[in-house]
């Protein structure tokens, strides 16, 4: 996805008063990052399952939260997103960068980027990809279903290699 | 001092402020002890009390935040002391019931016996005390009042056979009356 794409979805989720946006940096999402940084809301952690812990807390603040991170990270906090977001019904927004959606991604993310799609439905996270033309429709989607206090995930493939 | 008794210690100082506690015996010592819409009781996701702690402490400034952990807990998110030490919320105190063991599972040894939590704590700029008694505990509690966060404080508790019940409210409804009490 280009740069000026994942920079309107982050001026969107903004717009439509999402406060706080934390997670581990991730190539994927780097310009998305950049536009949050930016703009001061962007908290990195050290971890993604930390990350999920201070989000889950500004949810249970009332201060809707996205997180941001790769999907090796969110494959690191299943049992965070079963025992606590899933568990105690946190309404929250993953948006992930899918690395080893490209066949020949480093071989790191191959198998990762292979069971992603299985992941997620067996977490039985609702999800989405994001792409130029349906980001839009599919963020507004995230926002509605947070507003009914279910957690989604947004995804967004990794289309080039470096 | 057997934890439970820290525990109570403690809750007589937080009657009116928000309490996360950790997984575990933790959680049920403190559902046992001051039981309120403001405790939010995590069954799962151990090592999280400290981060879900501090995004409450970010976004309610003018709240006291208590984090009840254990050193079982700490010692699996130490990344979230440097966090909390960077950020440096000021309505943040720690408290680390530290009986270096895993009690809830059956009593195994953590390392706590053999690096100190506080000195790392210390490093991340937290304010520090470490105590060992019921008296001094008082004291610390008293005196932090008045101090900035985010405080730890480091109580050496002695391993013990007494049970709290199980927290008997679904996680479902933690959130809900914690949110509807706290916002």
């Amino acid at each position: 996805m280009n740069e000026k794409i994942q920079r309107k979805i982050f001026q969107y989720f903004k717009k439509n008063k999402i406060e706080n946006f934390v997670g581990v940096p991730d190539s994927t999402l780097k310009h998305f990052i950049n536009e949050g940084l930016k703009n001061k809301k962007i908290l990195i952690a050290n971890r993604e399952e930390e990350a999920i812990g201070i989000g889950a807390g500004m949810i249970l603040a009332n201060s809707p939260t996205i997180m941001f991170m790769q999907n090796a990270g969110f494959a690191n906090s299943i049992s965070t997103i079963t025992s606590l977001i899933q568990l105690y019904k946190i309404p929250m927004i993953f948006l992930i960068g899918w690395r080893g959606y490209l066949k020949d991604d480093a071989p790191e993310h191959e198998k990762i980027g292979q069971i992603q799609p299985k992941l997620l439905k067996n977490l039985c996270l609702p999800n989405r990809i994001l792409t130029d033309t349906t980001w839009e429709k599919n963020c507004k989607w995230a926002l509605t279903k947070i507003k009914k206090n279910e957690a989604v995930a947004l995804v967004i493939r990794r289309e080039f290699l470096d | 001092m057997i934890r439970r008794d820290a525990i109570e210690t403690v809750c007589s100082y937080a009657k009116n402020d928000i309490i996360v506690s950790a997984n575990g015996f933790i959680s049920r010592d403190l559902y046992s002890s001051l039981e309120k819409d403001t405790n939010f009781y995590m069954i799962g996701s151990m090592g999280l009390a400290s981060s879900i702690g501090l995004g409450i402490a970010l976004k309610k400034k003018r709240k006291k935040i208590f984090i009840f952990d254990g050193d079982g807990n700490i010692l699996m998110n130490l990344g979230s002391l440097v966090t909390i030490g960077s950020l440096q919320p000021n309505n943040l105190i720690h408290l680390i019931f530290d009986n270096k063991i895993h009690e809830s599972t059956g009593g195994q040894p953590t390392f706590a016996d053999k690096i100190d939590i506080s000195k790392i704590a210390k490093m991340t700029n937290y304010t520090v005390f470490s105590v060992k008694t019921k008296k001094t505990l008082e004291n610390v509690l008293k005196k932090s009042q008045n101090l900035r966060g985010p405080i730890m404080i480091h109580i050496h508790v002695a391993k013990s056979k007494e049970r709290s019940s199980r927290v008997e409210i679904s996680p479902k409804r933690i959130t809900t009356r914690f949110m509807s009490a706290i916002n």
